[in-house]
């Protein structure tokens, strides 16, 4: 059996970089390019604000790397960059809002409407998944921004504590509250929609 | 337990990280909670329906190439900018 070429660790490209290798700055972008956009764009939600952001999160890789002492955490670095990055340009639009303080939210939920045996196609609908857009968007930014690297970008508890500069107990506590608000604010938005509207279906 | 500490409990049910006992107590509370149990399905449902709402999109290899090439040139300024220190 052929070997392949063995896929480095990122730990072994950001050695490499340091050295002036340009082939590790180029898999590093081959790696993480989409990973950046998506990032950027989820948590501003513009497409042009993301290209910039993620040409910056980049440049600042090659400025800063040196910097960086535990290679092994490149990506979370990566992600911290990316996120402060999404904030400055949220700053900047007046978008950033974190008003609310995280704790004042109330866990208790009231909503015991079952929408989910609805089916796929209203499940998925792109009227719920703009409802499901603005509810996210609605969030103290805290909590958005936990949902949308967890749930949306798929990163670890870990990896977003480590980039937010916050403890994984407040990761998991940010991401179940606004877990429960989305919940809760779907299931208004179907009860509604299918409960109340013209009694057809009752 | 009651319902609020059930629901407090959803995320780490749902990561697998309570034990067995802790488990057992929150199953036992379910079989009689239908309030629970709703939510459970749709707190779940949330999360599926968080990681479907804006599927991730690539960004396009004009995009990539454009980004490799201002990277390069920074890179290599970066480079050619340390060499005169090298002794």
């Amino acid at each position: 059996m052929s070997k392949k070429r063995e896929i480095q660790s990122d730990a072994e490209l950001v050695g490499e970089i340091k050295h002036g290798s340009s082939r590790a700055m180029e898999e590093v972008v081959r790696r993480y390019s989409n990973k950046v956009y998506n990032l950027a764009y989820h948590l501003t939600r513009d497409s042009a604000a993301a290209e910039e952001i993620m040409q910056d999160v980049f440049l600042t890789v090659i400025a800063k790397v040196g910097t960086l002492t535990n290679e092994a955490y490149f990506s979370t670095w990566l992600y911290r960059v990316t996120t402060n990055a999404a904030y400055g340009f949220l700053r900047k639009e007046k978008k950033f809002s974190d008003q609310t303080p995280v704790d004042d939210i109330d866990q208790e939920v009231q909503t015991s409407y079952d929408w989910s045996d609805l089916p796929d196609d209203v499940l998925l609908s792109e009227e719920s998944k703009e409802v499901l857009r603005k509810s996210i968007d609605t969030l103290p930014e805290a909590m958005r921004t936990v949902v949308i690297m967890k749930d949306m970008e798929g990163l670890k508890n870990e990896e977003i504590a480590e980039a937010l500069s916050i403890s994984v107990p407040a990761v998991k506590s940010r991401l179940h509250r606004g877990r429960l608000i989305l919940r809760e604010l779907l299931s208004g938005y179907f009860s509604r929609k299918y409960t109340d509207s013209s009694g057809e279906d009752e | 337990m009651n319902c609020k500490l059930c629901s407090a409990l959803f995320q780490e049910f749902l990561e697998k990280s309570l034990c067995e006992e802790v488990i057992t107590e929150l199953e036992t509370h379910m079989k009689t909670c239908k309030k629970c149990r709703v939510m459970l399905r749709t707190y779940t449902l949330t999360i599926t329906l968080s990681q479907k709402v804006d599927p991730p999109c690539c960004v396009s290899t004009d995009k990539i190439d454009r980004l490799k090439k201002i990277l390069l040139e920074r890179f290599f300024t970066k480079q050619s900018a340390q060499e005169p220190s090298v002794r």
